[in-house]
C-alpha cells in the first residue's frame, strides 16, 4: 500500500490498485464519527458514443442513458438497496455528471457491512424490461421537474448555446422522448463497458482505519471475478472554436429575468499537472475580474445590474471546458454590456498586477484549507481530479508557483469573442 | 460539547475546543421577538452591516481586506427560529497552524468588531446610498421566491394554513415593510439589537479557552440586557374542514403540499416520537412515501414529508403530474392511514431511528453543524449530546408511533401547477 503524506496539511492518504484495476484511496480524518465511501466510474452523460466491450464496432445509445443506470443500479431482485443501507444507519445517495457516475454513503455505524453493501450492489447489475419501463415514470417527473427550475435551465440553456456537437449540450437526464427508447439490453451493454473495476475507484474517508479498510475491499474483490481490463475507445465530434448560438433568450413564469454569460474554452486537451495550473489560474483570473473585489463587481452592485445571486464558475474536463458568469437582473442588456467591455479591455490592456495575484492566491488557498474540513468535498473533488490525473493535493503549491504569464495564458483560452455566447431568461409577456 | 460563559447577563459565550478542523468558525447571534415589521428592519440591517463600514467604506475595500486574510469568510443572515428573529454574522478562517503567517485569527476578530460597533456612518446615521441598494437587495430576495416554484409552493402553504402567525412571517418581512424603512428607523434598529437582544456567541475549533474569553471581555464590549424567550404556545387547530387550494402557474409539474396539524411541538415532551413518526411516515428513502409513493407508483421523482415542530404542522412535498392530485392524495392519505393503524414493521422503525442517527452525528462533522444544532437543542439541556438524544429516539415503539399518528390531522391540500382550476 503507498502512503502519501503532505505535512503542511497534516493529511495521510494511501492507496493502491488492486489486481483487477480498481483504484483505492483512504484518508483517515481525525475528529470525525462519520465515514464517507464513494465508488465511482469514469462514465457519465457525454459519453454516447463508444464501442462496446466485446464488440469491433461503435454504437450511439439513448441520451440520458447514464443517470438511467445510476438510477436502476438501486433496484435488485430482492427489492430497493436504500432498505439496506438504512437498516445499517447509512445515508446512501448516488450522482450523474458530465463525466462520472458516482454512488455513496455515509455512516456513522456498520462501516464494513455498508461498505459491503456498496461494492455488492453495484457490481451486481440486474435490470428487466418491467423494472426498466416503471423507471421511465419518475425519472420523466425529474425532467419536468428541471424543466420547470429557471436556474437549471439557464445553466443548460448556457451550456447548449457554446457547443454545437460535443454531447455536453445534452441534458444529464436525456428527454422524455429519448429515455422511452432504453431498454434493459441498453443498460447491460452501458454497464460491461463502463463499470469494469479498471475504470473505476473507490474513495473512504473519515473514521476509517486504513489497513484494515484496504485488507477488506481487497478481499471483497478477490472473491468477484471480472474480465480483463479492455481500454474503452469513446468517440467524440469535432467541436468548432466559435459558440453554437451568440444569443439565446427562453420565456418562462419567472419575475426577474435571469442572464449567463457563457465563454467556452478552447484549450481541452490537457491532463496532469499541466491542467490543474489551466484550472486554478482560469478562477483566478475570474476572480480578479469579477469577484467582489473587482471594479466590474463593484460598479455593478452599485448601478443594480446584479445581485446577491451573483456567481462564476468554471469547468474544466478533456474535451470540454466553459466559464459562467451569471445573475438575475433588470437590465440583462447593461449586464451583458458590462461583462463584455470587461473582458474586451483586459484582452487589449492586460492590467492584472502581482498584487492582484497574490490576493487572489492568499484567497484560493484559504478556500481550500476551509474547503478540507468537509470529507463529501475532499472525495469528490479528489475523484474528479484523479480521473484527470490531477491530484487535489497539489492544489497550494501549483497555487504557490503561479505566475502572471500563467494567468495571462489561461485567460487567452476563454477570452476569445467568438466563442462566448448570453442567454437570457425573462418573464412571459403577458397576454391580453 | 460547548463550554458556556456568561459574559454579561444576556450574552452567552458558548466554546468548543477541538482540532478536528483547520479553521476556527464562529457565530454571534443577536435574538429578538419576530415581527414581520422588525424582520424586514433586521434583514435590511445585516446586508447594511455586511456591505461596508468606517474602516472600510467600499465594499470592495472590506473584500480585499478578508481576501488578506487568506479569505476569510465573514457574512451577516436573517433567519427565524420559532417566535424569535435571529441576526448571525458568521466567520471562518484558516486555524494560523496551517499557514506560514500568524495573527488571522486575530485580525479576523478586530475586523468583526468594526463591523460591529463601527457601522458605515454618514452625518450620524447609515449611508443613504448603501441603504437604499441593500433595501434593493432584500426586496429582490423577497421577490425571487415567486421563481422557484418548490419554495413558492411551500410558503403559499405556510400563508394558507397559518396566517399572521410566526410560521407564516419571513425573516425578510415584506416588500412593503423593506420599502418603508428610513435612516432612522434602521438606526433605531440598529441600537436596539445592540441594546436589547439576547446574544449568543459560538467559537468552535483549536483555541484556548482562557484567551478567548479575554479576548472577548477586552474586544466587545456587550452590555447586560434582558430579553426572555418564551416558547409560542401553539393554538389548538379544531380541523373540521379540509382546505382545498389550488392556484395556477405557467408551469409544467405539479407542485404538491399537503398540511398536517399536530399539537406536538418542538417543547413538547414527545417531540422526539413525532421526529421518529415523520421519519418513518416520509423523511428517509426507505420510508412509507418513498417506497409507495415513487417506487411503487412510479408518480413522483420527489415525494417527502418535513415536521415542522415550531409550528405544530407536518406537511407532504411532492412533484407530481397534476392530472394525478386526486390519486396522488388519496395515496398519501394511506401511508399515514397504515401509521394511525400501527402498520409499521421493527426494520422500518429501527432504519428510521439508525438514519436520525447518522443525520445527527453527521451533522456535527462540521462546525457550523455543531453550533447550530446546539443553539436549537440547550434550550433542553446545557450538557446536550447526539447520543442523549439519539437514546430518546431508540425508545420509541411502534405503539408510540400509532399514538403520535393519530394526532396529526389533514388540514390543507394545495396544488400549485399548470392546470386550470
Amino acid at each position: 500500500m503507498e502512503k502519501i503524506t503532505f505535512d503542511n496539511l497534516q493529511e495521510t492518504l494511501f492507496h493502491e490498485k488492486l489486481d483487477n484495476g480498481l483504484s483505492v484511496y483512504i484518508l483517515p480524518k481525525r475528529g470525525f464519527s462519520k465515514t464517507y465511501v464513494t465508488f465511482t466510474t469514469k462514465y457519465g452523460s457525454i459519453d454516447r458514443t463508444f464501442i462496446p466491450r466485446g464488440k469491433k464496432d461503435f454504437v450511439t445509445v439513448p441520451d440520458g442513458i447514464a443517470h438511467f443506470l445510476e438510477h436502476k443500479m438501486f433496484d435488485k431482485k430482492e427489492g430497493d438497496v436504500f432498505q439496506k443501507f438504512g437498516v445499517l444507519g447509512a445515508s446512501a445517495n448516488a450522482f450523474t455528471s458530465f463525466t462520472r457516475t458516482s454512488y455513496l454513503f455515509s455512516t456513522t455505524e456498520n462501516l464494513y457491512e455498508n461498505t459491503k453493501v456498496l461494492l455488492d450492489f453495484v457490481q451486481e447489475p440486474y435490470f428487466t424490461k418491467e423494472k426498466v419501463d416503471k423507471e421511465k415514470g419518475i425519472i420523466a417527473q425529474e425532467i419536468t421537474m428541471y424543466d420547470d427550475n429557471p436556474d437549471w435551465r439557464n445553466y443548460f440553456g448556457t451550456i447548449e448555446s457554446l457547443y454545437k456537437e460535443h454531447p455536453v449540450r445534452i441534458d444529464i437526464a436525456g428527454t422524455i422522448d429519448t429515455i422511452e427508447e432504453i431498454t434493459a439490453e441498453h443498460l447491460y451493454e452501458c454497464y460491461e463497458t463502463f463499470y469494469h473495476p479498471s475504470n473505476m475507484a473507490v474513495f473512504v474517508i473519515g473514521a476509517v482505519d486504513p489497513d484494515e479498510m484496504m485488507n477488506f475491499i481487497k478481499e471483497d474483490q478477490k472473491g468477484k471475478e471480472f474480465s480483463e481490463p479492455e481500454e474503452i475507445t469513446r468517440e467524440f465530434p469535432e467541436e468548432p472554436l466559435e459558440a453554437a448560438t451568440k444569443k439565446t433568450v427562453l420565456e418562462m413564469d419567472v419575475q426577474r429575468p435571469k442572464f449567463n454569460f457563457g465563454m467556452k474554452c478552447n484549450r481541452t486537451d490537457l491532463k496532469g499537472e499541466d491542467m490543474l495550473r489551466q484550472d486554478l489560474a482560469v478562477n483566478l483570473v475570474l476572480d480578479i475580474l469579477f469577484g467582489r473585489t473587482s471594479e466590474f463587481y463593484t460598479n455593478a452592485y452599485k448601478n443594480n445590474l446584479i445581485d446577491e445571486t451573483f456567481h462564476y464558475d468554471f469547468t474544466l474536463e478533456k474535451g470540454f471546458g466553459f466559464a459562467t458568469v451569471e445573475s438575475d437582473t433588470e437590465n440583462p442588456t447593461d449586464l451583458e454590456a458590462a461583462i463584455q467591455k470587461t473582458i474586451i479591455s483586459e484582452v487589449e490592456n492586460w492590467t492584472i498586477t502581482e498584487a492582484d495575484l497574490e490576493r487572489a492566491r492568499k484567497r484560493r488557498i484559504g478556500q481550500f484549507m476551509r474547503s478540507l474540513n468537509s470529507i463529501e468535498f475532499i472525495s469528490n473533488q479528489f475523484t474528479a481530479y484523479n480521473f484527470n490525473d490531477m491530484n487535489l493535493f497539489d492544489v497550494v503549491p501549483t497555487l504557490e508557483k503561479m505566475t502572471l504569464d500563467d494567468l495571462k495564458d489561461a485567460f487567452s483560452t476563454i477570452s476569445s469573442v467568438e466563442s462566448h455566447t448570453v442567454m437570457t431568461i425573462v418573464p412571459k409577456a403577458k397576454e391580453n | 460539547m460547548f463550554k458556556k460563559v456568561v459574559l454579561q447577563k444576556g450574552v452567552n459565550l458558548y466554546i468548543r475546543q477541538t482540532e478536528q478542523f483547520k479553521t476556527i468558525t464562529m457565530s454571534i447571534k443577536w435574538i429578538s421577538e419576530l415581527d414581520a415589521k422588525q424582520a424586514a428592519h433586521r434583514a435590511v440591517l445585516s446586508n447594511v452591516l455586511q456591505d461596508s463600514n468606517a474602516e472600510y467604506r467600499e465594499q470592495s475595500e472590506l473584500r480585499k481586506a478578508l481576501d488578506e486574510l487568506y479569505g476569510t469568510v465573514l457574512y451577516l443572515d436573517a433567519s427565524k427560529r420559532d417566535n424569535t428573529h435571529i441576526i448571525s454574522l458568521n466567520m471562518e478562517c484558516v486555524n494560523d497552524e496551517y499557514l506560514s503567517t500568524d495573527g488571522v485569527f486575530n485580525d479576523a476578530l478586530k475586523m468583526i468588531q468594526t463591523v460591529i460597533f463601527k457601522p458605515n456612518f454618514k452625518d450620524g446615521t447609515f449611508d443613504e446610498s448603501v441603504l437604499r441598494r441593500e433595501k434593493r437587495t432584500v426586496i429582490e430576495r423577497i421577490r425571487s421566491i415567486y421563481d422557484d416554484k418548490a419554495r413558492y409552493a411551500h410558503k403559499r402553504m405556510f400563508d394558507l394554513m397559518r396566517p399572521n402567525s410566526p410560521a407564516s412571517i419571513s425573516a425578510n418581512g415584506t416588500e412593503e415593510d423593506v420599502e418603508s424603512i428610513t435612516g432612522a428607523t434602521l438606526l433605531d434598529t440598529y441600537e436596539n439589537m445592540l441594546k436589547n437582544d439576547a446574544v449568543d456567541i459560538y467559537i468552535v475549533g483549536d483555541v484556548k479557552e482562557e484567551e478567548i474569553v479575554e479576548k472577548f471581555k477586552e474586544m466587545f464590549n456587550f452590555q447586560e440586557r434582558e430579553f426572555v424567550r418564551k416558547p409560542s404556545e401553539l393554538d389548538v387547530y379544531d380541523v373540521k374542514d379540509v382546505k382545498t387550494t389550488f392556484e395556477k402557474q405557467d408551469m409544467k409539474q405539479g407542485k404538491l403540499q399537503v398540511g398536517y396539524s399536530t399539537p406536538v411541538s418542538f417543547y413538547h415532551p414527545d417531540y422526539p416520537k413525532m421526529q421518529v413518526t415523520n421519519g418513518v411516515f416520509g423523511g428517509f428513502a426507505h420510508s412509507k412515501l418513498f417506497m409507495n409513493v415513487r417506487e411503487k407508483e412510479s408518480m413522483a421523482y420527489t415525494v417527502n414529508s418535513a415536521y415542522a415542530a415550531y409550528y405544530g404542522v407536518v406537511y407532504v412535498m411532492a412533484g407530481i403530474d397534476a392530472e394525478l392530485e386526486e390519486k396522488a392524495v388519496k395515496l398519501i392519505g394511506e401511508q399515514l392511514d397504515a401509521l394511525k393503524n400501527g402498520d409499521v414493521t421493527n426494520t422500518e422503525l429501527e432504519q428510521t431511528v439508525a438514519l436520525l442517527s447518522n443525520s445527527i452525528r453527521s451533522a456535527f462533522d462540521s462546525a457550523r453543524g455543531q453550533i447550530e444544532i446546539y443553539d436549537q437543542y440547550k434550550y433542553f439541556d446545557a450538557d446536550f449530546s447526539a447520543d442523549k438524544w439519539i437514546a430518546q429516539w431508540k425508545a420509541v415503539t411502534i405503539e408510540d408511533i400509532k399514538q403520535m399518528a393519530s394526532q396529526i390531522k389533514l388540514e390543507l391540500i394545495y396544488l400549485l401547477s399548470g392546470r386550470e382550476a
